[in-house]
């Protein structure tokens, strides 16, 4: 059957095909549309939010990313994507919905990331907001690229009900399945509060912007309206609390523009994703440098504690670190640096702060960067001076047996090369778990001021001779008689080295060298364990 | 000739004799204390003696150990160096009497010049003029406030038994006297165990001249021209030179001749050196003190007299007569020295300490140094804060300052807070290099260690280039050491050849262009309108020193890497750069300002524990990172350091007392200027 057209369809066939000077016309007017798209977009919640953002120290999200990047190489996605609008009558939609998503390189390499607009309705997140940083998030892993999340957002956009708190989850699943697959960092730049905080928590890495950047689960508002206690933003949540106290944030920077440059340096530093080895920097520092001042560095009176950094710097290439959490427990020292131009995670007790014991906080600082450095097969250096663990009930009420655990199950887990150098102490369970040849690591040296014992030598003697100093005529004498003895019998590393479990003293002078000859013969070591899902860290 | 002596000293001066000895074939003895039981000067001798505990009284003080060291060990002599024991007629006339050879003048007449009292009284009759002053020891504030009125103000309180500055007090008018009388008591007690002092006629700009002298025991007596020693800090000598740009031949002759009168009279023997001061206004001088020992800047006469004074020394005490005759002497050029200090010109060259983590120095021509650290030595607070001399020579004074600078500019030194880069700037400060000296030139041209005068441009692109090539070429390398990982498409682009980078200190701030040329290594660099031609080395980013050449003059630096600033040291001025892309400056502006964070008024203490000592008093001045508290935990002992400087107010806790986390230890009374980034940076 023949369909008989419309009216219209009569008018339009009849009409002539348009001229080639309409044609111009016609496609010139498609481009200038699509660029006026793009332009409207491009500005984000407009230039008084943008100057606004200014005001308060901040970078718009668009300059964070050309910060962030290497020059001319962002690529970026769903530019046009828009949300569906929301109930409340609010139906208007909003330019990227409030983040900026795509992928650059940073020195050369491929990176994912996304960089939430604040001038776009406080950079709340909806669901297309979301939408676009699952995409990414999804190449990312797909790639095997870092992703870096710069976070300035108010939290979930209420309008949209349900649907934004659906969103925040389909966030955290992402975050959570590309743990161990591709290193995922977070910088917190502006407000980030609620649901939003776990995000960045279940990240690799996160910086934190002082002075404009805060992070916490309920705000000042809510604390003051349940506990009736008046508290600010920084208190509650501003990078210093959280770089020195909560042990949230790794990182603290005064600034925007520091801030992304110290990602930029912490990506260098790693490789791409769980299959590659991390990057080779040759600061052409020789292999061999041996350092005279690590002889002297452990002074000569045990109760003397001296700067493990001295070392850490002696050790590394160019004296380059990067250390993990400097201000949060102290008391263990965490970070990156370069051997023979190969990336390493360093572990040392820190005798300069609480004598280097492990603690609660120490132990679960380590214990994350452990893990995080055998995922992305990232080989440990261990330094030890370790007089034990915290004694005090503060410490064992705060569960100490579990933290202990921590990180001795990250250790024991760790496929990696490993190896331990003890400095100095080495006492106790603390030596077991720093590392120790009987937990798998693979190469033990000791210094030769090495002491390692299962405790100091006058509580050694307490016990053993227990029945004997208090049966003395003089208990004093008889003590330290029997401190000096069982100092001079058990308190070297040669015992030690004796049974194998330290595979040579060596001279701290060497420390380097030996390290890096280590690394050298264990980069072909294999790494299997059996299959299982996952083990039962003690959480 | 002497078979084996034993060196009485420690330091520079023990390492520089025994290199003498070496060299004529004289077998060595070092003696030490337990804190130097790992000391340089130990390895470089033949054999070593173990003194005793660290502090001087129970090692290099100890007469007796010492000369019984030199009996086991079948010395000949003993030499004194300087300082300790160098010029105690008791130690003199001890080594002496047990039939040992001391490397110096006679017992009596140490003890007849080395105290100033009858040293004055001696060269006033040989017709040595002697500036206005009372003659006699002074021992209470009575009886200087009487004598005060006859010599007028300002006027200057000089401990009687003394050396190297160290008590001396200048009083400007009668209300100041007390608290000067007493200050000069105190560490004249301290210091030489005596509480009696001089008072004298304080003069104005003066400079300090000296005339090195030599006698033998047959009566021949020489001298080596002049060295000016007119840098000075707390009364100390810094930085000297020979000849002095404010002697010429008719002074130095009658100072020469003088000195030699002096040494010839008093029945000298060895070197020894006659100090004058300098009115330059009027061309008078006078007679200060006479130093009956090695004098610690004896390698600047050396260098143009082209002498080895130990030698001579040694030549000496061992019978031979001099062979050289005053009209024979030939100098040759300029020398300059610089003596290195563990002390932190900032803060009032407070004396610091601890482990030297890094060393380096540079091979530089015409440049001699005299040291004894090495990586790993420890500087305690049991000594003298002199680390090393670094020496240059050249044919004019011109010269020799060039060489002593660039040495400098190239010496690195990490671990504590040194005065090298303070020399520097005293040596490249225009009135330096005019010559025009006196004993107040530091406080006339420096303030908190650092130069009055802003530094000339082209110095500060000089520095403003190092760093940004530093910078550009590490960037480079890690984009070269990301290529594995780069993606394979498209990846054959062209590379950039001119960057653009914005330099940034303090006050200063600069735009740079590198342009690369063909050739490699080679840069041509434009640092605001200026235009400058580089070559660089083959970076070894390990490094902290970085040596260009800049239109063709090579030129050492010595900096400290942060990955976003670099600490950069060149003629002295040091300054900490940043280095920003073109966009990253675009966007500065918007950042916020850094917070003046005002200075820590409580010392709280870090971790639970029990106090064992308390290192100060009650209105003690105290600067940043200074120990003031040890506290025991974890059956360690640590220090806790003061978070600022300022002036103990209060004291909350006594020796014995447990403590918690977060206790006020010390309230402080801070100082109103917060301490800058350059500071951390330094500790870094």
């Amino acid at each position: 059957m023949k369909e008989r057209g419309t009216r219209k369809d009569i008018r339009e066939k009849k009409k002539k095909p348009p001229s080639p000077h309409e044609a111009v016309q016609e496609s010139q007017r498609t481009l200038k549309a699509l660029e006026d798209m793009r332009n409207d977009t491009m500005k984000g919640g407009g230039i008084e939010l943008i100057e606004e953002q200014h005001r308060r120290g901040k970078l718009t999200a668009r300059e964070r990313i050309e910060l962030l990047l290497d020059e001319g190489s962002f690529e970026e996605f769903d530019l046009l994507k828009t949300g569906r609008g929301g109930a409340f009558g609010r139906e208007q939609t909003y330019p990227g919905d409030g983040v900026v998503t795509g992928h650059g390189t940073i020195d050369g390499r491929e990176v994912f990331t996304f960089s939430q607009d604040f001038t776009v309705r406080g950079g709340s997140l909806g669901e297309a907001h979301s939408q676009k940083i699952s995409k990414v998030m999804d190449h990312a892993v797909r790639v095997g690229a870092p992703i870096i999340g710069l976070n300035d957002s108010g939290g979930a956009r209420i309008q949209e009900g349900v649907d934004a708190l659906a969103s925040y989850g389909d966030i955290f699943k992402r975050n959570a399945l590309a743990s161990g697959i591709i290193p995922q960092i977070s910088c917190i730049m502006g407000p980030c509060a609620g649901g939003a905080v776990y995000s960045p928590a279940l990240t690799d890495f996160i910086f934190m912007v002082e002075d404009t950047s805060y992070m916490y689960v309920t705000g000042p508002n809510v604390v003051e309206t349940v506990t009736h206690t008046e508290i600010t933003h920084e208190d509650l949540g501003g990078a210093k609390i959280h770089a020195e106290k909560s042990g949230v944030a790794h990182f603290i920077l005064p600034n925007d523009i520091m801030c992304l440059r110290e990602v930029r340096r912490l990506i260098n530093y790693l490789p791409s994703n769980n299959r590659q080895r991390a990057p080779i920097l040759d600061l052409s520092d020789p292999v061999g440098r041996t350092d005279p001042a690590l002889d002297y560095l452990v002074p000569e009176n045990p109760n003397q504690s001296y700067d493990m950094k001295v070392a850490i710097n002696s050790i590394l290439d160019g004296a380059e670190f990067l250390e993990v959490q400097p201000h949060y427990a102290r008391n263990i020292v965490c970070g990156f640096g370069r051997m023979g131009g190969q990336t390493i995670g360093l572990v040392a007790n820190q005798p300069s702060v609480l004598a280097g014991v492990l603690d609660n906080n120490a132990s679960n600082k380590a214990a994350r960067f452990v893990r995080f450095c055998d995922v992305f097969n990232i080989p440990l250096i261990c330094l030890v001076d370790v007089p034990g663990f915290m004694p005090g009930p503060e410490q064992e009420q705060g569960g100490i047996i579990r933290h202990g655990a921590k990180l001795l199950y990250a250790f024991i887990e760790a496929t990696v090369p490993r190896i331990t150098v003890i400095v100095r102490k080495a006492y106790g369970g603390a030596y077991v778990v720093m590392n120790s040849k009987h937990i798998g690591s693979d190469i033990n040296y000791a210094w030769p001021t090495a002491e390692i014992a299962v405790l100091g030598p006058k509580g050694a003697a307490e016990v053993i001779y227990r029945k004997e100093i208090q049966s003395a005529a003089d208990p004093e004498k008889t003590l330290s008689l029997r401190t000096e003895e069982y100092r001079q019998t058990y308190v070297n590393p040669f015992l030690s080295a004796r049974r194998g479990y330290i595979d040579d003293v060596i001279f701290p002078r060497d420390t380097r060298h030996r390290i890096i000859r280590s690394l050298q013969f264990l980069e072909g070591k294999k790494r299997e364990r059996p299959e299982r899902l996952h083990g039962n860290i003690p959480l | 000739m002497l078979k084996k002596i034993l060196i009485a000293n420690r330091g520079e001066i023990a390492i520089r004799i025994i290199r003498t000895c070496k060299r004529m074939g004289i077998k060595t003895v070092a003696v030490y204390s337990e804190g130097d039981s790992r000391s340089l000067h130990i390895r470089e001798a033949d054999e070593k003696a173990f003194l005793g505990g660290s502090r001087p009284e129970e090692s290099y003080l100890a007469k007796e150990k010492i000369i019984e060291a030199a009996r086991t060990h079948m010395c000949q002599a003993v030499h004194p160096g300087y300082g300790f024991l160098s010029e105690n007629p008791e130690f003199a006339d001890m080594v002496a009497q047990s039939g040992l050879v001391f490397i110096g003048p006679p017992a009596s007449v140490i003890a007849t010049l080395g105290d100033k009292m009858t040293a004055k009284a001696f060269v006033e009759k040989l017709g040595i003029p002697v500036k206005p002053g009372h003659k006699d020891r002074i021992s209470t504030f009575t009886e200087a406030a009487a004598i005060a009125e006859h010599i007028g103000y300002p006027l200057m309180l000089r401990p009687a038994r003394a050396g190297g500055g160290r008590g001396i007090r200048v009083v400007e008018n009668s209300a100041n006297l007390r608290s000067a009388v007493e200050a000069c008591q105190n560490e004249a007690r301290k210091a030489f165990g005596g509480d009696e002092f001089f008072m004298e006629r304080y003069i104005d700009r003066i400079r300090h001249i000296e005339i090195q002298v030599l006698a033998d025991n047959y009566g021949n007596v020489i001298h080596l021209g002049e060295r000016e020693c007119s840098i000075q800090r707390r009364y100390q000598k810094i930085i000297e030179e020979t000849p002095s740009t404010a002697v010429d031949d008719t002074l130095r002759e009658r100072m020469g001749e003088m000195a030699c009168r002096l040494a010839r009279e008093a029945g000298y023997r060895n070197a020894g050196t006659v100090e004058f001061i300098l009115d330059e206004s009027d061309g008078s001088f006078y007679f200060l003190e006479m130093n009956t020992r090695l004098q610690v800047e004896h390698p600047v006469t050396e260098m143009v007299y082209r002498l080895d004074l130990v030698e001579l020394q040694l030549r000496i005490a061992s019978g031979e007569k001099l062979t050289i005759w005053q009209k024979d002497i030939l100098r040759n050029g300029w020398a300059v020295e610089a003596r290195i200090c563990a002390e932190d010109p900032a803060r009032n060259f407070l004396p610091v300490t601890g482990m030297i983590t890094r060393y380096a120095t540079a091979n530089i021509k015409n440049v001699r140094i005299d040291s004894s650290i090495e990586a790993g030595s420890f500087v305690s607070t049991h000594y003298d804060s002199l680390l090393a001399k670094v020496i240059g020579w050249g044919e004019t004074r011109k010269d020799a300052l060039e060489s002593l600078t660039q040495a400098l500019n190239a010496y690195h030194i990490e671990g504590l807070i040194t005065n090298v880069d303070f020399v520097n700037a005293v040596l490249n400060h225009p009135s330096f290099i005019a010559g025009d000296l006196s004993t107040d030139f530091i406080d006339e041209h420096f303030e908190h260690g650092r130069m009055k005068l802003p530094p000339p441009e082209e110095w500060l692109h000089y520095m403003a280039i190092a760093v940004t090539l530093v910078y550009h070429n590490r960037q480079f390398l890690v984009h070269e050491s990301l290529k594995p990982m780069m993606a394979k498409v498209g990846a054959l682009q062209q590379t950039k050849d001119h960057f653009t980078y914005m330099v940034k200190g303090d006050d200063d701030f600069f735009a740079l262009r590198l342009i690369k040329n063909p050739v490699p290594q080679s840069w041509t660099v434009m640092a605001d309108g200026h235009k400058y031609q580089i070559v660089t080395p083959e970076f070894e980013f390990y490094r902290r020193r970085l040596k260009l050449r800049i239109d063709g003059k090579t030129q050492f630096f010595h900096m400290r890497y942060r990955e976003n600033k670099i600490w950069v040291a060149y003629r002295g001025v040091t300054r900490v750069l940043g280095i920003y892309s073109p966009l990253e400056w675009k966007l500065y502006h918007y950042m916020p300002r850094p917070k003046v964070i005002p200075p820590e008024d409580v010392v709280r203490c870090p971790m639970p524990g029990m106090v064992v000592t308390i290192l100060v008093k009650t209105g003690e001045r105290i600067y940043r990172g200074q120990d003031l508290v040890s506290i025991e935990s974890m059956k360690m002992e640590s220090f806790v350091a003061s978070p600022s400087d300022g002036l103990i107010e209060k004291i909350n806790v006594k020796p014995g007392q447990a403590v918690e986390t977060g206790d006020i230890l010390i309230q402080l009374k801070t100082d109103t200027v917060p301490t800058e980034e350059e500071v951390d940076i330094f500790y870094g």
